[in-house]
C-alpha cells in the first residue's frame, strides 16, 4: 500500500464525516465521535501495511513526502493520541454543549470530531514533511484547526479567551515560520531539506548570517509550537482555556509532530559543523532555560490543567535537552521514547481531569481532595500517570527521563544535565501535590457527595489501558524501543 | 535446572503473597497473615537451603534492556548474584522477616488496616531480596526504589494521623535526594565503565582509575550518596527519627535491621572499585564517624522510646559505614550489619512489647517498675541492651571492637569518634532500660501494664538467642568470616572496654534509682543540634520564598506585565502600543524579545 | 561591494519609484486639500465632519452583523480559490505534457474539498442573511 494513502483516507473519511453531519441533524452526534474513533483506528491499522519498497524518500513526490520508519512510526503514535483525544471529546461532549447557542443544542458538538481528524491528518504530514513548503502547509493545517478547536466552546469566556490569544500569537509565529524559510529560500535556493543538507557541507561562510537569522525565525515559529521558553507564555492561558480534550491533543500531538519537524530541519542544518556549534549551543540555553521556568512555575499553581500546562513545558525542556544532544548519536531514539512515554502519562493524567472536571465543575486542585476515597480507581490511575511524569522507576517516565539524560552525558551536556536534575526535583514537589490532594486531604464541604464518578464503559477501558501500558513499558521497554528505528 | 529455578521461588513468592494479599486478604485477618507468613517462611526455607548448599549458584540471567542500538553496550539483565555476600545476607534478611512477620500478628491484631500491613510487609520483602540478589546496578536500583516505596506505604500505616502522613512523604522525599546522587554515579560510572554488572565492575574499575582517577572518585561518592539517604548518614539522617511514626514491627524490620542497612550492603558490593579510590574512602569514613558520634549524642537525650533507639540505629550504620572505609575487606562492616540486624531487631521487638504492655505509651518518663510487670521482655531487652552496648560476650562487643581495631590500625582520627562513641551508646541504652524496667512506675499505665502474649515473645526469644551467640567465632563463621586485623595492641582493647564502663557507670549513677524526670537535661541533644528545625527553616524559607518568586514571575508575566511591557514596547516601535488593552500585547511583546534573544545567540561571534 | 550595491540597486530601482510616488501622492493631496482649504473663511460649522443634515447624535462607529464578516470570509476564501487557479492555468499546457493528468486531477481534488466547504456552509446557514 501507497503510505500516501493513510493521511488521503483519513481526510476523505473527514470530509464525509463533515457532510453526513450536516445533512443529518436527527442523529445523535456521539455517533460521529464512535465513527471518528473506528475510521482513526482502521487508518492505525492500514499503517502496518503499507508497503516498503514505497518508503524511500527518493521514490517520488516531488521531495515532499518522506515514508521513512520515523515517520511511519510518528504516524502511529498521532493516530493513538487521535484515538484516545476522541474518546476523551465523546466524553466531554455534555460539557461543550452546555456552553454552545441554546436553539440548537447538539450544533458544534459534531464538528470536532472531523476537526480532530483534519488536525490529526496535518500532524501526519507533519511528520512525514522533508521540505519547507510542505512543513509550512502541514503545520497551518494543524493550528487553523487548532484555532476552532480551542474556542470550540463558544459560551465559555475563558474558551473564547485562549482563542484570541492563540489565533493572535499563532499568526505571529506562522509569519515568523514563512519569512525565516523566505530567507532560507532566498540563500540557498532550495526548500528541500536533504539538498539543503548536502548545500550545507561545502558553502560559504559569508552566508552564515543570512542562513542562522532563517533558522532563527524558523525556530522561533516551531518553539512556539513545543513551547519552548521563550515562546511558552501563551500556554498556560490556552491550556486552562481550551477545553480538556483540546488541551490534551495540544499537549501531546501538538507538541510530537512539532519536535519530529525540528528534528528533520536540525538533521539538515547541523550537516555543517560551524553552524552546528552555534544552534547547538543556542539549543542547549533554550532547553535549560526552559525546563527551569517550565518546573519553578508550576510549584505555585492551584489548577490542575494549569499544572499540567507548565509540566509540559518542563517535559519541552527536557526534550529539547535531547534535541541539544543530538550529537551523541542516540538522542533521537531517546526523543522517540520519551514522546511514547509522555503520551501515555500525559493522556491518562487529563483523562482523569477530565471526569473529575466534569462532575465538579472545575479543574482546581481543590476539587482532587479526597478523590482517593471516593473513587480509588481514579485516584490510583491519576497517581500512576503523576508518578510516570515525575520519572519514577517501574512507570514509563523513568525510561523516557533515563534515555534523554544518558544521551545528554554522552554529549557532555553536563551543565544540562545538572539543570535538569534540579527540574525533576521541583517536579516531585509539585507531582506530589496531586498525590497529596487525592489522598491526604479532606474533601472540603460542598463537594462532600461520596458517591464515587460516573465514567462510560469505553472511557474506563481506555484508561485501563493507559495505566496498564504506562507500567508494563515501565517495567520492560524492550516492545517500544524496538520500533524506534 | 532445579536449582536455577530456587532463586527465582526466594525472590517472587513474597510478590505473589502480596498481591493475594491485596485481592483476598480482606476477606479474613487470618488469611492475611497467613499468606503472608507461609510466603515468607517459603523465602525463608530457599535462602537457607541455598546458603546450606554452598557454592556459588549459577543462574542464567534474563535479559531485560538490550540495545545494541543504542550507543555503547546497553545491556541491562535482570539476574542473580549469588555470592558470599549475598547468600548469608539473605538468611539473615528472610530469618528476621519471618519472625517479624510472626511478630506481627500478635501486635497488629487490634490495629485497622491488618491486610494493608501485611501487603506492604511483603512488598517490602520482594524488594528488599532484589537488593541482595541483584547482579547490577540498575536492577539494584529499581529494587531499592521499590524498597523506598513500600516503606513509605509502611511508615504512613496510619496515614489518618498527620504525624504518619508527613513522616512518610518526608522519608521518601529525603530519600530521592540521596537517590538522584545514586542514579548520577550509575550513570556516571558506566559512561565510562561501559558496564552495570558489580562482576564486570572491578576489571573495569582499574581502566577508568589508569584513565581519570577523579572521574572513579566522582562517581563511587555520588554512588555514596545513595547510601547516605537510605541508611540514613549525617546529613540525610532526619527522616529515619520521624520514620518512627510507622508500626513498631515495620521499624524493627525496615528501619532497624534491613532496609537502613541495604546502603551500607551496596557499599559492600561495590567495595571492590571503592577500595581503588582513596579520596572517596577518606569521604566514606569521615561521613560515618560524624554520623556515629553525632546520631549517639541526640540519642542521650530522647523520650521517646522507639526514637532513642532510632538514634541508634542512626550510629550503628555510621559504625558500618566506618567499617566499610577502614577495613581492607568489605566483611568487617557485614559482620556488624549482621550482628546488629539480631539485635536491633531484637530491641525493636522488646520495645515493642513494651508499648502493647503500656498501651501505646511511648514516653519513658511515663514508664518504671516494668521488671515486675513484664519479666520475659525485661531478661530479653537486657541481652538486646547488652549486645548493643557491647558487653564482651555479646555479639555486638566482636562486630564493634572488630571496626575500630581496623579503624586503630588504619590509624584516621575517625577512631576516636567511633571509640567515645562506645561510652556514649553505653550511657544512652543503659538511661534506656534503666528507666523503663527500674525504678518506681511513673503512671498509671506503668502500674498496671501486661506481659505480651506469646506469639510476640517467641520470635523475641529466637532473636534474644542470635543476639547473644551470633558474635561468638565459631557461630559467626557460619554466616560471615571477617578478616581481622594483625598486631592489635592489647591495651587497644582496654581502652575500649573503659569507654564501656565509663558510659555504664555514668548512667547508673544518674538514672539507676528512679529519677522521676531527667537530671540532665542539654537543650542541644535533645533538640538535635537543631539540624531538623534548620531543615525546616531551610524548606520554609528558601522553597517558600522561592515558590514565591516564581508566584511573582507568573503574576508578573501573566497578569501585571501589561503597564511594565508596554513601557518596553516603547522601545520596539509604536506598533505593539497599538495593541494595549489585554494580556497579549505582553505575550506579544516576548515573542519579540524572544526572537532577538536568538539572534543575538545566533548572530553574536 | 559596490558591485553588490549596483545589482541591488538596478533590482530595486522599480520597488523604490513605487516608494517615492505612494508617499509623494499622499504628501500631495493632504498638502493641497490644505492650501486650497484656507482660502475660504474658517468656521466652526465648517469643521464638523458633516456639513450638513442630521447631528451625529452617537459617537460611535455602527456595529456592523457578525454575518457580514462571515459572508465576507467565505467571499475571500472563494476568492482566493479563483486566484490560485490562474497561475494553475498558466503553466496547464506544460506540465500536462510533462506529467501527464497528475496536475489535471490536483487541482479537481482543490476544488473538490473547496465543494465541500460549500456545501457544509450553505447546509450550516452561513449564507442565510436573515436568520
Amino acid at each position: 500500500m501507497n503510505p500516501i494513502l493513510l493521511e488521503a483516507v483519513l481526510v476523505c473519511y473527514a470530509f464525509l464525516l463533515l457532510l453526513v453531519e450536516a445533512f443529518n441533524s436527527r442523529m445523535p452526534r456521539r455517533y460521529f465521535g464512535w465513527a471518528a474513533v473506528v475510521g482513526t483506528t482502521v487508518v492505525f491499522f492500514m499503517t502496518f501495511f503499507v508497503d516498503s519498497s514505497k518508503m524511500n524518500p527518493e521514490a517520488g513526490y516531488y521531495g515532499f513526502y518522506a515514508a521513512d520508519t520515523l515517520a511511519i512510526l510518528f504516524k502511529r503514535f498521532i493516530l493513538l493520541v487521535s484515538v484516545c483525544v476522541l474518546i476523551m471529546a465523546i466524553e466531554f461532549a455534555p460539557v461543550l454543549v452546555r456552553y454552545l447557542p441554546v436553539e440548537k443544542p447538539d450544533a458544534g458538538s459534531g464538528e470536532m470530531y472531523s476537526l480532530v481528524l483534519f488536525a490529526c491528518a496535518g500532524m501526519m504530514w507533519m511528520a512525514s514533511a522533508q521540505n519547507f513548503v510542505m512543513i509550512f502547509v502541514s503545520v497551518e493545517l494543524v493550528t487553523i484547526t487548532f484555532y476552532v478547536m480551542v474556542a470550540m466552546m463558544r459560551g465559555n469566556r475563558a474558551s473564547l479567551e485562549a482563542g484570541i490569544k492563540f489565533l493572535i500569537l499563532g499568526a505571529i509565529a506562522t509569519s515568523l515560520n514563512v519569512y525565516g524559510i523566505a530567507w532560507i529560500f532566498g540563500t540557498l535556493g532550495t526548500t528541500e531539506l536533504p539538498e539543503i543538507g548536502a548545500i550545507l557541507q561545502s558553502i560559504d561562510s559569508s552566508l552564515f548570517p543570512s542562513l542562522l537569522f532563517g533558522f532563527g525565525l524558523i525556530f522561533a515559529g516551531i518553539s512556539f509550537k513545543v513551547a519552548a521558553f521563550p515562546f511558552q507564555f501563551w500556554v498556560p492561558d490556552v491550556y486552562q482555556g481550551a477545553p480538556t480534550p483540546v488541551t490534551a491533543f495540544l499537549s501531546v500531538g501538538s507538541k510530537a509532530s512539532a519536535f519530529v519537524v525540528l528534528m528533520r530541519v536540525l538533521e539538515s542544518m547541523l550537516s555543517n559543523s560551524e553552524l552546528s556549534s552555534k544552534i547547538l549551543f543556542m539549543l542547549s540555553l533554550v532547553a535549560g532555560v526552559t525546563i527551569l521556568m517550565g518546573n519553578l512555575s508550576a510549584i505555585p499553581q492551584t489548577n490542575f490543567k494549569r499544572l499540567l500546562a507548565y509540566s509540559s513545558i518542563a517535559h519541552a525542556g527536557y526534550l529539547l535537552m535531547g534535541a541539544a544532544s543530538i550529537v551523541s548519536g542516540n538522542s533521537g531514539p531517546a526523543i522517540a521514547y520519551y514522546l511514547m512515554a509522555y503520551l501515555i502519562s500525559n493522556m491518562l493524567a487529563f483523562g482523569v481531569l477530565l471526569v473529575v472536571g466534569k462532575s465538579t465543575g472545575s479543574d482546581e486542585l481543590v476539587h482532587f481532595n479526597g478523590l482517593g476515597k471516593k473513587s480509588p480507581w481514579l485516584a490510583t490511575a491519576l497517581t500512576l500517570a503523576v508518578l510516570s511524569l515525575a520519572g519514577l522507576p517501574f512507570t514509563v517516565g523513568f525510561f523516557g527521563k533515563f534515555f534523554i539524560f544518558s544521551s545528554a552525558l554522552q554529549a557532555q551536556q553536563f551543565i544540562l544535565v545538572g539543570i535538569g536534575i534540579l527540574g525533576i526535583g521541583c517536579g516531585f514537589y509539585y507531582y506530589l501535590k496531586v498525590i497529596r490532594a487525592m489522598f491526604w486531604l479532606p474533601a472540603s464541604k460542598e463537594q462532600s457527595i461520596s458517591s464515587p464518578i460516573e465514567i462510560s464503559k469505553p472511557y474506563a477501558v481506555m484508561l485501563i489501558l493507559l495505566s496498564i501500558s504506562l507500567i508494563i513499558f515501565g517495567v520492560y521497554p524492550e516492545p517500544i524501543f524496538n520500533l524506534i528505528p | 535446572m532445579m536449582i536455577a529455578a530456587i532463586p527465582w521461588i526466594l525472590l517472587l513468592s513474597p510478590l505473589v503473597g502480596c498481591v493475594l494479599i491485596l485481592f483476598f486478604g480482606r476477606a479474613s485477618k487470618l488469611l492475611s497473615s497467613g499468606i503472608g507468613i507461609f510466603c515468607a517462611g517459603l523465602s525463608l526455607l530457599c535462602a537457607w537451603f541455598l546458603w546450606l548448599k554452598g557454592g556459588v549458584v549459577e543462574v542464567p540471567s534474563f535479559p531485560w534492556v538490550d540495545y545494541t542500538s543504542f550507543g555503547k553496550q546497553f545491556r541491562i539483565s535482570i539476574g542473580f548474584l549469588l555470592d558470599d555476600l549475598s547468600l548469608p545476607m539473605l538468611v539473615v534478611v528472610t530469618t528476621v522477616a519471618f519472625l517479624v512477620f510472626i511478630y506481627s500478628v500478635g501486635y497488629m491484631a487490634q490495629e485497622e488496616g491488618y491486610w494493608r500491613y501485611f501487603a506492604g510487609l511483603c512488598l517490602f520483602l520482594f524488594s528488599m531480596l532484589g537488593i541482595v540478589v541483584a547482579e547490577n546496578f540498575v536492577m539494584m536500583f529499581l529494587f531499592w526504589e521499590l524498597v523506598g516505596v513500600s516503606s513509605y506505604i509502611l511508615i504512613g500505616h496510619y496515614f489518618r494521623r498527620d504525624s504518619a502522613a508527613d513522616a512518610a512523604k518526608q522519608a521518601f522525599t529525603v530519600n530521592r535526594v540521596g537517590d538522584f546522587g545514586f542514579l548520577l554515579g550509575i550513570l556516571l560510572i558506566w559512561l565510562y565503565s561501559g558496564t552495570f554488572s558489580f562482576n564486570d565492575l572491578k576489571g573495569k574499575a582499574q581502566v577508568i582509575t589508569d584513565a581519570a582517577p577523579w572521574l572513579l572518585t566522582t562517581g563511587l561518592v555520588l554512588v555514596f550518596l545513595g547510601t547516605v539517604g537510605k541508611s540514613a548518614q549525617f546529613p540525610l539522617h532526619v527522616w529515619l527519627p520521624n520514620s518512627m511514626e510507622g508500626p513498631t514491627p515495620v521499624s524493627s524490620l525496615l528501619h532497624a535491621a534491613t532496609m537502613v542497612a541495604a546502603g551500607v550492603y551496596m557499599l559492600a558490593r561495590i567495595f571492590p572499585a571503592l577500595s581503588l579510590s582513596p579520596i572517596a574512602l577518606e569521604v566514606v569514613s569521615w561521613v560515618g564517624g560524624i554520623t556515629c558520634f553525632l546520631a549517639a549524642l541526640m540519642g542521650t537525650q530522647q523520650n521517646d522510646i522507639k526514637r532513642i533507639l532510632a538514634y541508634s540505629t542512626i550510629s550503628q550504620l555510621g559504625y558500618m559505614v566506618i567499617g566499610i572505609s577502614v577495613a581492607t575487606a568489605s566483611t568487617v562492616a557485614v559482620f556488624h550489619l549482621f550482628t546488629h540486624a539480631f539485635f536491633k531487631c531484637l530491641l525493636f521487638l522488646c520495645a515493642g512489647s513494651v508499648i502493647v504492655g503500656m498501651h501505646h505509651e511511648q514516653d519513658i518518663w511515663k514508664m518504671g517498675s516494668l521488671k515486675n510487670k513484664m519479666p520475659l521482655t525485661f531478661i530479653m531487652m537486657g541481652i538486646g541492651t547488652f549486645a548493643l552496648a557491647g558487653v564482651p560476650p555479646f555479639s555486638g562487643y566482636f562486630s564493634k571492637d572488630l571496626i575500630l581495631e581496623w579503624a586503630w590500625i588504619k590509624g584516621t582520627p575517625v577512631f576516636w569518634f567511633g571509640a567515645i562513641t562506645i561510652a556514649l551508646t553505653t550511657f544512652y541504652i543503659f538511661r534506656l532500660f534503666f528507666v523503663v524496667f527500674l525504678g518506681p512506675p511513673r503512671s498509671d499505665e506503668a502500674k498496671h501494664a501486661q506481659e505480651s502474649p506469646r506469639v510476640m515473645l517467641l520470635p523475641m526469644l529466637i532473636l534474644s538467642i542470635l543476639s547473644l551467640t551470633v558474635g561468638w567465632p565459631f557461630i559467626g563463621h557460619f554466616f560471615i568470616q571477617p578478616v581481622h586485623p594483625e598486631h592489635v595492641p592489647l591495651f587497644l582493647r582496654f581502652i575500649l572496654i573503659g569507654f564501656l564502663a565509663v558510659g555504664a557507670l555514668v548512667a547508673y549513677l544518674l538514672y539507676a534509682k528512679g529519677p522521676l524526670k531527667d537530671p540532665i537535661q542539654v537543650a542541644v541533644f535533645e533538640n538535635r543540634f537543631y539540624i531538623d528545625n534548620f531543615y525546616d527553616w531551610l524548606v520554609k524559607e528558601i522553597q517558600g520564598r522561592f515558590a514565591g518568586i516564581c508566584a511573582f514571575v507568573d503574576r508578573w508575566v501573566v497578569d501585571g506585565f501589561v503597564k511594565i511591557a508596554s513601557g518596553c514596547v516603547w522601545l520596539f516601535g509604536f506598533c505593539l502600543r497599538m495593541l494595549q488593552v489585554g494580556n497579549i500585547q505582553a505575550y506579544a511583546f516576548y515573542f519579540g524579545a524572544g526572537i532577538l534573544l536568538i539572534f543575538f545567540l545566533l548572530l553574536s561571534k | 561591494m559596490g558591485k553588490w550595491w549596483g545589482v541591488m540597486l538596478e533590482e530595486y530601482l522599480p520597488a523604490l519609484v513605487h516608494v517615492v510616488v505612494g508617499i509623494g501622492f499622499a504628501v500631495v493631496a493632504l498638502l493641497t486639500n490644505f492650501l486650497l482649504g484656507r482660502a475660504g473663511a474658517r468656521s466652526k460649522a465648517k469643521d464638523t465632519p458633516y456639513e450638513c443634515g442630521m447631528l451625529p447624535a452617537i459617537e460611535e462607529q455602527p456595529r456592523f452583523s457578525v454575518k457580514f464578516y462571515l459572508v465576507a470570509m467565505l467571499f475571500i476564501l472563494f476568492d482566493i480559490e479563483v486566484v490560485f487557479m490562474y497561475p494553475w492555468a498558466v503553466v496547464f499546457r506544460e506540465y500536462l505534457e510533462r506529467e501527464g493528468v497528475l496536475i489535471f486531477w490536483s487541482m479537481m481534488g482543490f476544488i473538490g474539498i473547496l465543494l465541500v466547504a460549500f456545501l457544509y456552509a450553505l447546509r450550516k446557514g452561513a449564507m442565510e442573511w436573515s436568520r
